[in-house]
């Protein structure tokens, strides 16, 4: 999660004050983008608005692609591929069917977000390398069909396309057209900032931190992803209908990889993942372009052709290895040297102890549990559960129920198959045969979302947590499940209420895990048993009803393990069932009401710790020896 | 009617041993850094173009080629050596778009020395043959000349000697190998020295047919991509039956359907392996996690 | 700071965008008027797959810019030629078009080189009204329009003298391999219908990118189709590698190429290859085999003295369509000024004897060009030899 996607905390205001905190950058950058916008084709040269036209065209593409890449985290080669049949529908209705104007326009958007979400289906699925190469042939595919096709007009393509006619004036000259496609922009800007700061974009921030925390707290990964790109397309569709009308030809070229390249080149020249970025990166690296082909030929007599190409590539490799965050990055840099330059404002300091590590011993108030059974209902069902790799058997046939309101510990030596019988109940495997039932539904096989949004959800034993955002934010994330807003209310910013109300949850929790001193700090400098204790506050804000503690107490002080324990007895007390892994023996045989043992795969013991801690199977799993000689050995102990 | 199939399947055959050429040059740095390197098809034009500018200059065929691989093999340990390897986080994002910068660097440094024109490469000595009404051009044979001895060489050396096998552990395990006494660091330089010879032999021996272009090599590459992504990015014999397929049916979809086709092949194979079967032709796959 | 990247946009456009005023309204006729230079801008194929016909374009045009400089230009008024490489595409010709009219404000334009591009081109100078003259082949580039004119032979034209030949020598099923662009497009229709009226039919259609380097499977389906010749029709270096293919693969039937070939580089690409192909084409490359007294004999020998001087080799034809084009546009400017209706009304009354052909203009002919202008001409070791004037 980016800084940017954390909520600001705007507590008790009015509506109206709240509106502006939260979206206060928009609307002043939407401002005063619209002021310059006006003010530019008065005061431009004539190339330069050449220049500047063709920038605001591609700010669309690159707009949408800076969604992709920095929200979804998805590498495309191939935004010139929407580009182009957003440009092509235009065109072909345009000239061929006489469609007017607006029409044909949303017939090209349509038809850009159509394809991208026909090819999305099965390559979402995809990550890093194998998306990227993905849409990188997608974009050729696009750019042979159109030079093949007669329908598409072959190499010439489809040229003859009038000028727009907006409210009777017709758009024929620079400046008028860079006023019509202004308002455009500025809408996609709203809508890219609105996105990223609403629920959607938020759990996407969080999958490019975590894709299993996130998926365990009910993110769909796919389905978001998916419709980012079809967002993403609809973007570059829009530009590809812009473009269509200011070149008045639209021919295969559109949709190559040089194009491609081109956008890739402003979203990363901008600053990866900001969508202001993407707008500078566009205007930046058109004015390069051109400035380049001016320069090169005049500084290596007799250079042609694309001349740019030797910009483009200096500029990218300095900016990856020195300034990857792009202009972003530079800006800010900036900023802060100016801000360090004046005189210091008054010092806030924290009140409190803020070199306390340790756990406060008192917890205060609880977290909200949900419990949706009766105490002792079964509540998870597990049968017939193996999972094979190759000849390797981790998990042998497990059958266990686990009760509503109770403690479950799971145990056993090392390489018992605990973990594995975790990652298939919480979804982050699929069982080579057998099920889990969680309330009654089948959840075995299906992603970590499904279970998660029924109500399970888990801490991790590799801490899983949101680095790129605060405490706050990490436990904020929790709530995602509680919240209801999809991509669409989140464009259009509809969920102010949503999210404050959710805030406000979240820092109750913090409070009662006594972490409200370092609510704001990164959640990666927190010594660990408070990450620990954040990772459990965020499983918690999503109400669970099935907790699920991967080795909680690993690198926990014998206090922090004590005050832990209580937190987790007083959860079950409130409703919770909790679902424990642990090598702290001790720590489970007093805090667990049921305890299960796997050893190599096998459950050799189920029920009360008392009983388990005596079976002698049990025992002869963690010492290695025979169970007659461990039966033996206890029964000269217990003669004693 | 054979005659015709029998053409078309030595063409596809030798278009098709340069995009294995090409492939195995990608699998080379994948293995050892997971990284897909994009330049790849430049290197094979540099050396091309390169080849073709001392031949041009007086120098005979034989030093201008040999020249012409080892500056292409400096080329790209100097790319290893002076961006890949000063990149502070290489995530797969930045990989691909540093890879993709000097793809564009090299690709202009080309066209601003050597200009727009493609030129090709006198034919290397040897006769073309005719046989039973199919025609085999010499310089077919030396292209896949080149992918038997050069590809085979290179896939034995990554399988069989010793420094293949240490190549390959650090892409494994970069830590453990650094305690075996492994440097990744000439590690990843012998990857990329690696890729860079491949790619210009790949380069010099289709230059007298296919000509050097300076934009010449990102289609190449992107087939080699193809071909790679049908070795699963893991393995060489793979991907070099997959380029050889590669090749034959691109040259059937030119000659059957619509010559203008021909370069959708690639990229339709591609959408499909990636949708259905990402392993590629890889018959027993190692966890591939995509 | 979300705030901080917007405001240094803001301020980078605004800086970006401080120079001399321009709304860009919109051009009207005659943007130069009585005085001041007269512009004239060119949309070339310069790099790309055009190169071989823009290199020698920009050169030429270049050149005769300079010489009419030296001579004082055009009535005591200094004539700015703006060349503009379109990268060998369409929409690259589109944008310098709308450029060399919105920005520069051109009186007239010559270009592109290529027919894709200028029909490209053609949209926009009628909706500027603004004379286009190209230098590319296909017949409708001024099919049915007002302001667009062309000096480069037609293709109609070409395939005329072609078939014409192919009938004399008997042949009636001829197969084509045609280049995929604007360029080819149309030529097999142009060849079923011409061919109808001399009892040749087109058995066979095999097309080609113009930056392939690999012809297999189209010679392939050549050798087997049962053709008694074969038109190649494209431009360098294709055209030249496809001869060079068609020989190798062995299809040993007659063949034609078009006058797309007409220089130095069709020899530098197909080799011994070459030998034995007949282009229709002008008279630029067999100067010393016309008659003495042919009208056309001066002006070339005189191009290819200026030309030969100025760049250390002989000119091409495409080097000659530009020449016609050049002098064209500026004996009309001489004679009328840079009225834009003027200037049309001109031009459409042209009569010049070039380096393509003599040219004849009339309000419907827009090319002037008739076979007379075309010679077939046989390629013999690396040059051409006249087969009939």
């Amino acid at each position: 999660m980016t800084d940017s996607t954390a909520p600001t905390f705007v507590g008790n205001l009015t509506p109206r004050k709240r509106f502006w905190a939260t979206n206060r950058g928009t609307v002043i950058g939407c401002s005063v983008l619209i002021v310059v916008a006006i003010i530019i084709p008065f005061t431009a040269s004539a190339s330069m608005m050449n220049v500047a036209v063709f920038a605001m065209i591609f700010a669309l593409p690159a707009i949408g692609l800076s969604l992709l890449m920095g929200l979804a985290g998805q590498v495309s080669l191939g935004q010139a591929a929407f580009f182009g049949i957003g440009a092509y529908t235009h065109a072909i209705l345009l000239t061929k069917f006489d469609f007017s104007g607006p029409v044909a326009a949303i017939a090209g958007v349509l038809a850009a977000m159509f394809v991208a979400l026909l090819v999305g289906l099965p390559l979402m699925r995809l990550r890093g390398h194998y998306l990227a190469l993905a849409t990188l042939g997608l974009g050729f595919i696009v750019m042979i069909t159109a030079r093949e096709w007669d329908f598409t007009g072959r190499t010439t393509g489809i040229f003859g396309i009038g000028r727009p006619v907006v409210f009777g004036i017709p758009i024929d000259n620079n400046g008028l057209f860079f006023w019509f496609v202004t308002p455009f922009v500025v809408l996609g800007l709203i809508v890219a900032l609105n996105l990223t700061h609403s629920r959607a974009g938020r759990a996407l921030s969080a999958v490019n931190d975590s894709e299993l925390a996130a998926e365990s707290l009910g993110v769909s990964t796919y389905a978001l992803r998916l419709k980012v790109l079809v967002l993403s397309a609809g973007f570059a569709g829009l530009g590809g209908v812009f473009y269509a009308y200011q070149v008045a030809i639209v021919s295969p070229q559109i949709a190559g990889f040089n194009v491609s390249v081109e956008f890739l080149l402003m979203v990363v020249i901008g600053g990866l993942g900001s969508v202001w970025g993407a707008l500078a990166g566009a205007f930046l690296i058109e004015f390069l372009g051109e400035g380049m082909s001016e320069l090169i030929p005049a500084l290596i007599p007799g250079a042609t052709g694309e001349v740019q190409l030797l910009g483009y590539g200096i500029v990218l490799v300095l900016v990856i290895l020195l300034l990857p965050g792009g202009l972003v990055q530079a800006t800010s840099a900036l900023w802060r040297w100016i801000l360090a330059k004046l005189p210091p404002r008054a010092v806030h300091t924290l009140t409190g102890d803020n070199t306390k590590t340790a756990i406060n011993t008192v917890v205060a108030a609880l977290p909200r549990v949900s419990a949706p059974l009766a105490p002792g209902e079964p509540i998870l069902h597990i049968s017939g559960l193996t999972m094979r790799y190759g000849g390797v058997v981790a998990l042998n046939s497990v059958d266990l129920t686990v009760p509503a309101g109770t403690i479950l510990g799971l145990i056993g030596p090392n390489g018992a198959g605990k973990t594995t019988c975790f990652n298939i109940i919480s979804g982050a495997l699929a069982p080579t045969s057998g099920t889990v039932k969680f309330l009654g539904r089948t959840i075995s096989g299906r992603k970590p979302h499904v279970a998660a949004s029924h109500g399970l959800t888990r801490t991790f034993q590799n801490l899983q947590i949101f680095s790129s955002t605060d405490v706050v934010g990490n436990v904020y994330m929790g709530r995602y499940r509680q919240g209801k807003a999809g991509v669409l209310r989140g464009m259009l910013g509809l969920q102010a209420h949503e999210q404050r109300a959710n805030r406000d949850v979240a820092h109750d929790i913090l409070q009662s895990m006594n972490l409200t001193d370092v609510a704001h700090e990164e959640a990666g400098a927190l010594p660990f048993g408070r990450q620990r204790m954040m990772e459990v506050c965020r499983a918690l804000a999503a109400e669970p009803a099935l907790l699920l503690l991967d080795e909680p107490m690993a690198g926990l002080s014998g206090a922090e393990r004590d005050v832990l324990a209580e937190l987790l007895r007083r959860l079950r007390d409130a409703g919770l069932t909790i679902l424990l892994v642990e090598h702290d023996v001790a720590q489970v045989m007093s805090l667990a009401d049921h305890v299960a043992v796997l050893d190599d795969g096998v459950l050799i013991a189920h029920g009360e710790p008392q009983n388990v801690r005596n079976d002698p199977a049990v025992i002869a799993a963690y010492l290695g020896t025979d169970v007659d000689e461990a039966d033996a050995e206890l029964t000269e102990l217990e003669g004693h | 009617m054979v005659v015709d199939f029998l053409q078309l399947t030595v063409a596809g055959l030798s278009q098709g041993s340069v995009y294995a050429l090409l492939a195995v040059g990608l699998i080379a740095v994948y293995t050892v850094r997971h990284i897909v390197n994009i330049a790849q098809g430049e290197f094979a034009m540099l050396a091309g173009i390169g080849a073709t500018w001392l031949t041009a200059a007086g120098m005979p065929l034989i030093v201008a080629i040999l020249v012409a691989i080892f500056s292409v093999i400096l080329v790209a340990i100097a790319m290893e050596r002076l961006i890949i390897a000063r990149v502070k986080n290489l995530t797969t994002l930045f990989s691909m778009i540093v890879t993709l910068s000097v793809s564009i660097l090299l690709q202009a440094i080309m066209l601003l020395v050597w200009g727009p024109e493609a030129r090709g490469l006198p034919r290397f000595p040897g006769e073309n043959l005719l046989i039973g009404g199919v025609s085999i051009r010499s310089q077919e044979l030396w292209m896949l000349g080149a992918l038997v001895v050069v590809g085979g060489g290179i896939m034995l050396f990554y399988e069989k000697t010793r420094w293949g096998k240490a190549l390959r552990a650090c892409a494994e395990q970069p830590i453990a190998a650094r305690i075996v006494g492994i440097s990744p660091m000439m590690a990843s330089i012998m990857a990329f020295a690696i890729a860079g010879f491949v790619g210009a032999v790949a380069g010099v021996v289709s230059s007298p047919i296919a000509l050097s272009l300076w934009s010449g090599g990102l289609l190449l590459g992107l087939k080699g991509f193809v071909a790679a992504i049908l070795g699963g990015f893991s393995s060489f014999r793979a991907a070099i039956v997959g380029a050889l397929l590669l090749g034959v049916i691109e040259a059937y979809v030119a000659g059957y359907v619509a010559s203008g086709l021909r370069d959708g092949v690639a990229f339709l194979i591609l959408i499909l392996v990636l949708t259905f079967r990402t392993q590629g032709l890889v018959l027993k796959p190692t966890a591939v996690r995509v | 700071m979300r705030l901080l990247a917007p405001v240094a946009i803001a301020t980078a456009l605004v800086l970006a965008g401080c120079s001399t005023s321009n709304l860009g309204g919109s051009s009207d006729a005659g943007p130069s008027g009585d005085s001041g230079p007269i512009k004239i801008g060119a949309v070339l194929d310069i790099t790309g797959v055009g190169a071989s016909l823009g290199v020698p374009e920009q050169n030429t045009l270049q050149m005769l810019a300079d010489q009419l400089k030296a001579e004082g230009g055009i009535n005591g008024r200094d004539v700015e030629l703006i060349i503009i490489d379109d990268q060998s595409t369409e929409d690259g010709a589109a944008k310098a078009t709308a450029k060399l009219i919105e920005s520069e404000n051109v009186d007239l334009i010559i270009g592109a080189s290529r027919t894709g591009p200028s029909l490209a081109m053609r949209p926009l100078a009628e909706a500027a009204e603004i004379p286009l003259i190209s230098v590319a082949a296909n017949a409708a580039i001024v099919d049915g329009a007002k302001w667009v004119f062309k000096t480069t032979q037609n293709d109609v034209t070409v395939l005329e003298s072609i078939l014409n030949d192919a009938e004399k020598k008997g042949y009636s099923k001829l197969a084509l391999v045609r280049d995929a662009t604007g360029f080819g497009e149309g030529i097999a229709d142009y060849i079923t219908e011409l061919g109808a009226d001399r009892g040749i039919t087109l058995v066979t259609t095999e097309a080609f990118e113009p930056s392939a380097t690999d012809f297999t499977p189209q010679m392939t389906n050549i050798r087997s189709s049962d053709a008694d010749a074969v038109i190649i029709w494209g431009i360098n270096p294709a055209a030249g590698l496809a001869q060079k293919a068609y020989v190798q693969l062995g299809v040993n039937k007659p063949v034609y190429q078009s006058h797309g070939i007409a220089n130095q580089a069709f020899f530098d690409a197909a080799g011994p290859s070459a030998d034995g192909v007949i282009a229709a084409m002008g008279r630029l490359l067999v100067t010393e085999q016309l008659d003495a007294d042919n009208p056309q004999r001066p002006v070339i020998e005189k191009f290819q003295a200026d030309y030969t001087a100025a760049f250390g080799e002989a000119p091409s034809t495409f080097g000659g369509h530009a020449f016609d084009a050049w002098h064209i546009a500026v004996n009309a400017l001489e004679k009328v000024g840079t009225d834009a209706n003027a200037l049309r009304d001109e031009l459409e009354q042209t009569e010049f004897v070039g380096i393509s052909g003599v040219y004849k203009m009339t309000p419907d002919n827009h090319s002037g060009l008739t076979a007379d202008a075309l010679i077939l001409a046989e390629a013999t070791g690396g040059s051409w030899t006249l087969l009939k004037d």
